[in-house]
């Protein structure tokens, strides 16, 4: 195995200054690396920690409007007005901030002296509390989105406050109570036990034009309740920054809907995306109470000091590019998932050792058998499959390629727990299972297999993104040939299963076991 | 910088202390592992994979992740069987370990999921030795007793599920059919389908309570749990999808998120279930281990009554039962409700006393997801306690 020294740019930029991003500054800066903190407004108050930090260099109403490179080496390309500067930086944290959405167009409502959104409330709360006195004030709040504990806690400590000012009445209607955070239950209570009143509706109540009336069907007292509040407050949703699809398109990252820089995949949390050495953190990448934020500014902490070290490290080549083969068709650079592949000055790819994670998928989707895994390369794999069609001795011989991550482990357990197995099951192990080439599956029945599996992990469980959506099509495929070549494509079965699912992964093979028999 | 000379202690080896262990590891610095019981993986090994055509997010698969991780670790020292006599502090930690003690109503014989993590299946009654397979080990040759030294400690000794006994009138233990959210995650994931206790059958017909120990005033339990909502809908998506005719019922005070894809999964859920904003009070025996239930009807207020073949208590996390104990042993506080006080609101890993810290749900309800986290922000924390630098 040939290792590799490789220099690390210790510099990292942090996206986004609000309190997750200046934060993060700090505690990365603390770790002794050179930050450069971007934000696209101007920040009127930076804390000392951030100000008075000179390992830590803010840049105001700048962009990110470029980036190239990988891991420990890229070149982002920053706009400040109409300046374009280009800086080296080893890793980057998208730190973007939630944005507050107003929703009254969804109740119907337009915003007046009466019909106020929750930010105005508490601007109200904060400025002038005693205009407030002697009013009966309603929320309406998890009827126009499913709502979150974020948005929820806004709605419980304004009511708490209004609750200090002479003579209120706080009526809620809500649909589910989002309290799903610390210590929001107490606070629900404490708002209770002082007066407020919840109405948990289903549907949105009938609201009057000028919020002066709010009412809805009691289906357990089975009558109309009707209340005319003197100011009603409408909720606002939390959404990611107007520029994190921005963000995620110059910089290749899987968004989820709503443009949050993270996808949901448990491979993923807490702050990782599919890009190494690109770090997501508090509204970045969902919307979250702060201390869950803070959370996330302890692990990027972590991973940073991990990947940049001392500015040196160490590590094993994963994939090996043939040059002489490559035709530069740029088809690996499109598939990698984890965006590892670049582009070097005289013209051909590079596969950085740093943010390959050795999935394969490239090596599988290249045109001229380029590139091979270490340790997984497509003759080892050969000799594996005839060896395993060969040896079992066994009929039916059933081969089946399993993903390392989640099908290898369930087969183990199995094993383990003494599970049924048909007697000629046989294991190749890979890498991922998009890593399985038709050429694979074609060999094993060549040499003598009775059925192949292709087992890959669940659908948004799959480490390398899209290993198992390439497996499939491969396999959807190869029973298309086996078809046309006069076999069954029965045989041929693609699953998936999790590490965990040992009875599954059991069920799998005895069923393919016994519909080879009827065959 | 001198990074071999630290060593931290780890209290408790669910999915919060195998996370913080394992992140310590990275940066050299050596882990004593302690867990009282005789396995890995705390409660969340125990969880089965809930996926449907995809995968659901619930994190079950992660704990064997970082389990395998953890036990390929040479840093990381476990002590199985083991738990902390006393501890004091002279600048460091000095900690005496003793043996933990058999659980109780064992019958005699361990088994655990934690696959190659040794040992799997452990006897606890000598006379049950031969019954049990060979490679059985006894629990008396586990536990380590000793002094151990150390430059800080992570408390990541995790809750205990609510005990659903505590509300009688669901009759748990009493009815086979009425069973837990945990028990149904274990039958998944012992059998690899959801079957009734009583006679094996795939139940038809399944009910959900939610909020079972958690948000109850009676109990002084003023917390949401966070996970009940979230596993109850992916297990009840699981059952519909192994089972398209299975009707399932969920009764709920106020249905709390499960991931970023919520509404689009929460839709699903209610195209294929029937939602009840209403918690039932009583369960009572019917024919065939059936089970019925009285409650108010959404939509008009009436009262009715429905027969379920099997009752899913979604039963909360509560207070870990050695908190007190532990709070007391390294001088720090509980707090309102009963689970270990952070020193701050917002950060919540550092505890009063320097050098301690919390990571996983000892501080409160949280989910997989979230353990991890936070377990790794505690790593993060100790790592700059010690000043330890990654070369």
């Amino acid at each position: 195995m040939t290792e590799e020294q490789i220099t690390m740019n210790t510099d990292v930029l942090v996206i986004g200054g609000g309190l997750t991003g200046l934060q993060t500054a700090a505690e990365v800066a603390q770790n002794g690396y050179r930050v450069n903190l971007i934000d696209a407004a101007d920040l009127p108050q930076i804390p000392d920690a951030v100000s008075a930090n000179d390992r830590i260099d803010v840049m105001t109403e700048t962009c990110l409007i470029g980036a190239t490179g990988v891991a420990g080496n890229f070149n982002v390309q920053l706009k400040q007005n109409d300046q374009v500067v280009q800086k080296q930086v080893g890793a980057m944290v998208l730190a973007t901030d939630l944005r507050k959405q107003p929703l009254h167009d969804v109740y119907g409502l337009a915003l007046s002296d009466t019909v106020i959104t929750q930010s105005s409330l508490d601007a109200l709360l904060a400025d002038n509390p005693a205009a407030l006195a002697g009013r009966t004030v309603a929320f309406v709040v998890g009827l126009a989105q499913e709502s979150n504990p974020v948005v929820l806690e806004r709605v419980l400590r304004a009511i708490l406050e209004i609750q200090k000012i002479d003579g209120c009445t706080v009526y809620v209607y809500t649909g589910n109570l989002k309290v799903a955070a610390d210590g929001l239950e107490r606070l629900y209570k404490a708002g209770r036990d002082q007066g407020a009143t919840y109405f948990k509706l289903t549907e949105r109540p009938t609201i009057s034009s000028n919020g002066a009336s709010v009412a809805f069907h009691d289906p357990v007292l089975r009558r109309d309740i009707e209340i005319a509040p003197d100011l009603l407050v409408i909720e606002e949703a939390l959404a990611a920054d107007d520029m994190t699809a921005q963000l995620a398109q110059t910089l290749r990252i899987d968004a989820s809907a709503g443009n949050f820089l993270q996808i949901d995949n448990v491979h993923r949390y807490p702050v990782a995306t599919n890009r190494e050495g690109i770090y997501v953190v508090g509204g970045a990448r969902d919307v979250m109470p702060v201390p869950v934020a803070r959370a996330d500014v302890g692990n990027v902490a972590l991973r940073i000091k991990q990947l940049l070290g001392k500015g040196e490290t160490r590590v094993d080549a994963r994939a090996v590019l043939d040059t002489g083969k490559c035709t530069f068709c740029l088809t690996c650079f499109r598939c990698c998932p984890h965006g590892a592949i670049y582009w070097a000055a005289e013209n051909k790819p590079v596969i950085s050792p740093v943010a390959c994670q050795a999935c394969g998928i490239c090596a599988s989707e290249c045109p001229m058998d380029a590139i091979q895994i270490v340790d997984f390369s497509d003759d080892d794999i050969l000799a594996k499959v005839n060896e395993r069609a060969t040896s079992a001795g066994v009929e039916p011989t059933i081969v089946a390629f399993c993903c390392q991550n989640s099908a290898f482990e369930a087969a183990q357990m199995a094993a383990t727990f003494n599970m049924r197995m048909p007697a000629g099951l046989r294991l190749v192990k890979v890498p991922c299972a998009g890593k399985v080439d038709i050429e694979y599956i074609l060999s094993a029945f060549a040499a003598g297999a009775d059925g192949v599996m292709v087992v890959s992990c669940h659908t948004g469980n799959c480490k390398s993104e899209r290993g198992n959506t390439y497996a499939g099509w491969r396999v959807a495929e190869a029973q298309r040939m086996l078809e046309e070549a006069g076999m069954n494509k029965d045989r041929l079965v693609f699953a998936t299963v999790a590490s965990n699912m040992a009875h599954e992964f059991s069920k799998i093979c005895v069923d393919l076991e016994a519909k080879i028999r009827e065959l | 910088m001198a990074t071999d000379s630290k060593k931290v202690m780890v209290i408790g080896g669910g999915i919060a202390g195998l996370t913080a262990a394992w992140e310590l590891s990275q940066f050299d610095i050596d882990v004593e592992l302690i867990e009282k019981s005789c396995f890995l993986g705390g409660h969340a090994i125990q969880f089965c994979c809930k996926a449907t055509d995809e995968c659901v997010v619930c994190g079950a698969c992660s704990v064997e992740d970082m389990l395998k991780k953890v036990i390929n670790q040479p840093r990381i020292h476990v002590h199985l069987a083991t738990q902390v006599a006393s501890i004091t502090r002279n600048g460091a930690f000095q900690v005496q370990l003793e043996k933990s003690a058999a659980p109780a109503g064992s019958a005699g014989v361990l088994t655990g999921y934690s696959k190659n993590n040794q040992p799997l299946i452990v006897t606890t009654d000598p006379a049950q030795a031969d019954a049990a397979s060979k490679d059985a080990v006894a629990w008396n040759d586990l536990g380590t007793s000793g002094r151990l030294d150390v430059d800080a400690v992570v408390l990541a000794s995790g809750f205990q599920p609510f005990d659903a006994r505590a509300k009688g009138t669901y009759g748990y233990q009493k009815f086979p059919n009425v069973v837990t959210g945990l028990d149904l995650e274990r039958i998944k994931r012992t059998q690899g389908a959801i079957v009734r206790p009583s006679d094996g059958q795939a139940p038809k017909k399944i009910a959900f309570i939610q909020c079972v120990g958690s948000r109850d005033e009676r109990l002084g339990n003023l917390w949401c749990s966070h996970v009940c909502c979230p596993y109850a809908l992916r297990m009840a998506q699981d059952i519909k999808h192994a089972d398209p005719e299975a009707q399932i019922t969920v009764f709920y005070m106020d249905i709390q998120n499960t991931n970023k894809n919520f509404p689009l999964f929460y839709d699903k859920c209610r195209a294929d279930m029937t939602f009840v904003r209403n918690i039932p009070v009583d369960v009572y025996p019917e024919d065939g281990d059936r089970l019925r239930m009285r409650f108010l009807d959404d939509a008009d207020g009436t009262a009715l009554n429905d027969t379920f073949d099997m009752i899913v208590l979604s039963i909360g996390i509560a207070p870990g039962a050695d908190n007190a104990a532990l709070a007391e042993a390294m001088e720090i506080e509980l707090n309102a409700d009963g689970f270990l006080a952070a020193a701050d609101a917002q950060t919540k890993t550092a505890t009063s006393q320097n050098g301690v810290f919390l990571a996983g749900t000892v501080e409160g309800p949280r989910t997989i997801a979230a353990s991890i986290a936070h377990a790794g922000q505690a790593a993060s924390d100790v790592i700059n306690h010690l000043g330890v630098s990654h070369d």
